[in-house]
């Protein structure tokens, strides 16, 4: 077992780094103040393409290890955790469910335009009536001659104000309790597809976060991801794999958070020396940097795990509850020690914290995460 | 195809430098590296050279196991094989050094070469030496502080701007060219391009024994200059440190250095009237 | 008083000749290029030492000029190789002519202005002598040995390293321009002259460089780094359109506009106004500093300024200490108010 990482993994680091650094950076603080999508970086992220993250490479993506993956988005949340959620969501659950459960002829089809980014990827479960619970869903999709008619409200959709490919998770099967529910492509060209307006939300500001409406929204049956009434297999396969992502993303929040803790004790002098050598700082420098270490140890053996092909739904679990966990306190921590100043809009420490809490409630809320590691524990003492 | 070789550095990454201010000492053994800067401008300009032609590039570095990593990154940014001379009997080299064993290596596995790329200038130890030294080494003709190539046939016509000289210059290849950092903005690495680079292993490791040269001509025993000392310049400075509201503040400046301010810019400022104005 | 006499390059020089301290001549954009008198000045105080002369070398054609102002600045020995071929700066030639020169006299130590033409010229006669040279020097010392201790800048200036060349000769080195003074022009010096005959041209090496155009054109960066103000910006300005009072502030000042990396690549400003490590390094006697956290890219390349007025929110940036003057504010909102102050006092 090494923990050094490997040169590969050090060289996405820095490519990730200092593009995130040197393009996101002057933009990160302004676009999460407009609420705005920063279309000319997006465009420079689709040519190095970090919407093919995994996506085969006969489909034009890199096809890279699951803790490149993790890296690239940790270190786009390091500086701007709304453009590391775009990046996330559209790999982890707008595109792989493709990759996994979609025929050669789909993913022909689908995925050269999320590679390349000139479609990005969302998924839609959540709605008014279902959140944790997935069985309060009421978008259905109804069977026709060639296809389907969806009808629904989709809200809180990451990417929605932008995305060119959504995976809807709709009822097809009122009566089979296991066999409810089936997801579907729909591209955003699609006659009765709709985006509401752009959510004003707390954090991740620069992420179109929107509700999508489809009424009598046509879709062929080759729009069907896997068979009729996979929904749910895929749904959480699809939450599996999203929470090493989001995860990542909570990793990177905190590591931001806390890069810009340690700069700042090093420069803020009180009482005529920096507060670096006060103890009590010392004591949350320590506490936060231990806590980022075990953070991401665990969120590499769900990766390691993934990429190995063995189950990691309780790996990713643990991984996500604890990493958005620590960013909702490093963050907070990270505020504290910037005090007053960290408290306002100059400082990026107040975005950090802002975006940090969210990280906890999608994508699984903390609560969710219990359970799943709940389950897992007791199944296995049974 | 035109065979294009891009030497490069691997040097510390000095922004994240481990750096004892008190006693003014670099732990330099804890630093990461990084392609050295001007050296990624001479990568990017053979990389537009291969967009513009058929091109097959060889990235050389010469340094410690882990500078293979340079390699990489070059590979990724489009480069298409790499060679990395490593031998703890290389290190230490000063650069009349480092481009003889450069040029030992471009003979031997490279003969055919038809273009060099080098940086201009290095971010560690300040010098912009090697490049021409090499050209001097191989025998070949050599530019420095190139901006711009156009390449029709085998002839390179290049721009330059040297000591206030707008110079457009030709040669014969091969030849070399050293790139200022003026143009050619280094590209960011592609993911997919770090995904394949790592897939395609294609670096080879040479030590002094396989490339066939003297020990005794390379690292630092031969090397003709010796560093006695490394240290820390020491500044001392005011810092006066001015807080408040805009308006006061900006009146104080000229109260207290806008005789200074007048003598720099060369005009009256009025700052004595204003004096007088306070008192 | 002056001699002057003429020797052919295959005449070997006499004992006295050799063992001196030379200095290149380098006189393309004289007067205001001015690091060859810098240097010999240098040579000078170097040459009470070991006991040296001090030789100017030049090439080219038409070089009374030049020769003169060497000699009134300090030369002791002039040695000019004139000839309508040489008209042109060329650096195969110039190297061909000067390591055979050196190779024949083996002068003790030979500098070289730290222009583009010497960066690239000096290693070449470095590596046909097969010796030692150290870059773009800013201190020059003779030690106990009589050995030539170069001093020279390493990371950006954050570190100086002192350099020997012990066992070859000559001991070579590039010197930044400004490093020295020069000595001022007295027309009572007196020097030797020596014409030296160019080699038969077939001895001459063929140029493989082939200049098609060369045009004097005044850069806009070269002036950023020679202005007496220089008004500087990063993010801290907040945009490209607030980013673009400091161009004003610039014009108010006579001055000239710098901008830091992540402004270049943000396109705020053009990559000829970089200051740092891949751009320029300044030395204004007013930097005025806005909005800039202080990456040691930067600050390295800009701590050579004669006095700093830093603008920044945020007072505990890297910038700010290394600053004269540290003004705590919104550097946007200073500039501003700076502009309006500025205006108001030149205008009457």
């Amino acid at each position: 077992m090494d923990f050094n990482p490997c040169m590969k993994h050090k060289l996405v680091r820095k490519s990730a780094r200092e593009f995130a650094e040197t393009e996101l950076g002057p933009v990160a603080g302004e676009i999460d103040q407009n609420a705005r999508f920063p279309e000319e970086v997006i465009e420079k992220m689709r040519s190095l393409n970090y919407f093919g993250l995994q996506i085969p490479k006969k489909y034009g993506g890199a096809e890279i290890d699951s803790i490149s993956y993790a890296t690239v988005i940790e270190e786009l949340s390091r500086v701007c955790a709304g453009i590391g959620l775009c990046v996330t969501v559209h790999n982890s659950v707008g595109a792989y469910p493709i990759v996994r459960f979609g025929t050669s002829e789909q993913k022909k089809r689908f995925l050269p335009a999320l590679a390349s980014g000139e479609r990005i990827g969302a998924f839609c479960l959540t709605e008014a009536n279902a959140g944790s619970d997935a069985g309060g869903v009421e978008t259905n999709a109804v069977a026709e001659k060639d296809g389907f008619v969806i009808n629904g409200t989709k809200i809180f959709v990451t990417n929605g104000g932008v995305c060119g490919t959504a995976l809807v998770f709709a009822i097809t099967d009122h009566e089979n309790p296991r066999k409810r529910a089936s997801v579907f492509v729909v591209e955003n060209d699609t006659p009765g597809f709709s985006v509401g307006e752009i959510e004003d939300l707390c954090g991740m500001r620069a992420n179109q976060v929107s509700s999508l409406f489809f009424e009598d929204c046509r879709v062929s049956r080759q729009n069907l991801i896997g068979r009729l009434g996979d929904g749910l297999k895929i749904g959480l396969m699809a939450l599996d794999t999203g929470r090493i992502g989001i995860a990542a993303q909570a990793l990177g929040i905190a590591q931001g958070a806390f890069d810009a803790s340690v700069k700042y004790s090093k420069e803020r002098q009180q009482f005529n020396k920096p507060i670096s050598s006060f103890q009590t700082i010392q004591n949350y420098l320590a506490d936060m940097a231990t806590e980022i270490d075990a953070g991401r140890l665990l969120l590499y053996r769900a990766c390691s795990f993934k990429d190995a092909g063995r189950p990691f739904g309780a790996e990713a679990a643990k991984a996500k509850l604890y990493c958005s966990e620590l960013a909702s306190r490093i963050t907070s921590r990270a505020v504290q020690i910037h005090g007053g100043y960290g408290y306002s809009k100059e400082y990026d420490v107040e975005r950090y914290f802002r975006d940090a809490k969210v990280t906890e409630i999608y994508e699984g809320s903390s609560e969710v995460q219990r359970m799943v590691i709940s389950r897992a524990v007791l199944s296995q003492l049974s | 195809m035109l065979k294009l070789v891009v030497c490069i550095k691997q040097v510390p990454m000095v922004s994240e430098l481990p750096w004892n201010s008190k006693t003014g000492t670099l732990r330099r053994e804890m630093a990461e590296g990084m392609i050295n800067p001007a050296c990624k401008h001479a990568l990017e300009s053979a990389l537009v050279l291969k967009q513009e032609h058929n091109c097959h590039i060889t990235v050389i570095t010469m340094g410690p196991p882990m500078a293979e990593e340079v390699l990489y990154e070059a590979i990724a940014m489009g480069a298409d094989c790499g060679i990395l001379l490593t031998d703890p009997r290389m290190a230490g080299a000063d650069t009349l050094i480092t481009s003889r064993t450069l040029a030992a290596t471009i003979e031997t596995r490279c003969p055919d070469f038809d273009l060099i790329l080098c940086g201009c200038h290095t971010s560690d130890s300040e010098t912009g030496q090697v490049g021409p030294q090499l050209a001097e080494n191989m025998n070949i003709a050599g530019a420095a502080y190139i901006e711009h190539m156009e390449l029709n046939g085998r002839t390179l016509r290049m721009k330059r701007v040297v000591d206030e000289f707008l110079e457009t210059l030709e040669m014969d290849l091969p030849g070399l060219v050293t790139i200022n950092t003026r143009t050619y903005i280094p590209r960011y690495v592609p993911l997919d391009g770090l995904q394949n680079a790592f897939e395609k292993q294609d670096i080879k490791l040479i030590d002094a024994d396989e490339l066939g040269i003297d020990p005794k001509t390379i690292g630092m025993k031969a090397s003709p200059t010796r560093i006695l000392d490394v240290y820390s310049p020491v500044e001392e400075k005011k810092n006066v440190v001015m807080k408040g509201a805009v308006k006061k503040m900006v009146d104080r400046l000229f109260d207290e250095y806008g005789d200074r301010i007048s003598a720099a810019i060369g005009k009256d400022l009025k700052t004595h009237d204003h004096d007088e104005e306070q008192t | 008083m002056t001699t002057t006499r003429s020797k052919p390059d295959t005449d070997m020089p006499s004992s006295k000749e050799k063992n001196n301290i030379w200095v290149f001549g380098d006189y393309r954009n004289y007067f205001r290029n001015r690091v060859t008198l810098q240097l010999i000045s240098r040579a000078r105080e170097l040459a009470e030492k070991t006991g040296a002369k001090v030789c100017a070398v030049v090439f080219g054609h038409d070089l009374d000029e030049y020769v003169n102002e060497y000699i009134a600045h300090g030369a002791q020995i002039v040695y000019v190789m004139d000839d309508p071929s040489l008209k042109s700066y060329n650096v195969e030639s110039y190297v061909h002519l000067m390591a055979d020169l050196a190779g024949k006299y083996m002068p003790d130590i030979l500098l070289i202005g730290a222009t583009s033409f010497g960066r690239e010229f000096a290693p070449r006669v470095a590596k046909r002598l097969s010796t030692g040279l150290t870059a773009d020097c800013v201190g020059l010392e003779i030690n106990d040995e009589k050995l030539l201790v170069q001093t020279a800048p390493a990371f950006g200036g954050n570190l100086l390293a002192k350099i020997i060349t012990p066992n070859h000769k000559p001991q070579m080195a590039t010197v930044r321009p400004g490093t020295f003074t020069e000595q001022p022009h007295d027309d009572t010096c007196t020097g030797e002259i020596v014409r030296v005959l160019l080699p038969e041209s077939d001895n001459m090496p063929k140029n493989r460089i082939r200049v098609i155009s060369s045009e004097y054109q005044p850069q806009r960066d070269k002036k950023l780094e020679d202005a007496a103000v220089v008004v500087c910006g990063g993010r801290g300005m907040g945009s490209k359109k607030k980013f673009k009072k400091l161009f004003d502030l610039a014009r108010l000042t006579d001055g000239e506009t710098g901008a830091t990396r992540p402004v270049v690549y943000a396109r705020w400003a053009g990559h000829e106004t970089l200051v740092g490590q891949a751009g320029k390094n300044i030395r204004p006697q007013i930097l005025f500093s806005f909005g800039i956290s202080g990456a040691i890219q930067h600050t390295a390349a800009v701590n050579d300024s004669d006095f700093i007025i830093a603008v920044n929110k945020n007072p505990n940036a890297a910038m700010m200490k290394i600053a004269d003057v540290a003004i705590v504010a919104d550097a946007n909102q200073f500039c501003s108010a700076l502009i309006r102050e500025l205006r108001k006092r030149l205008r009457d």
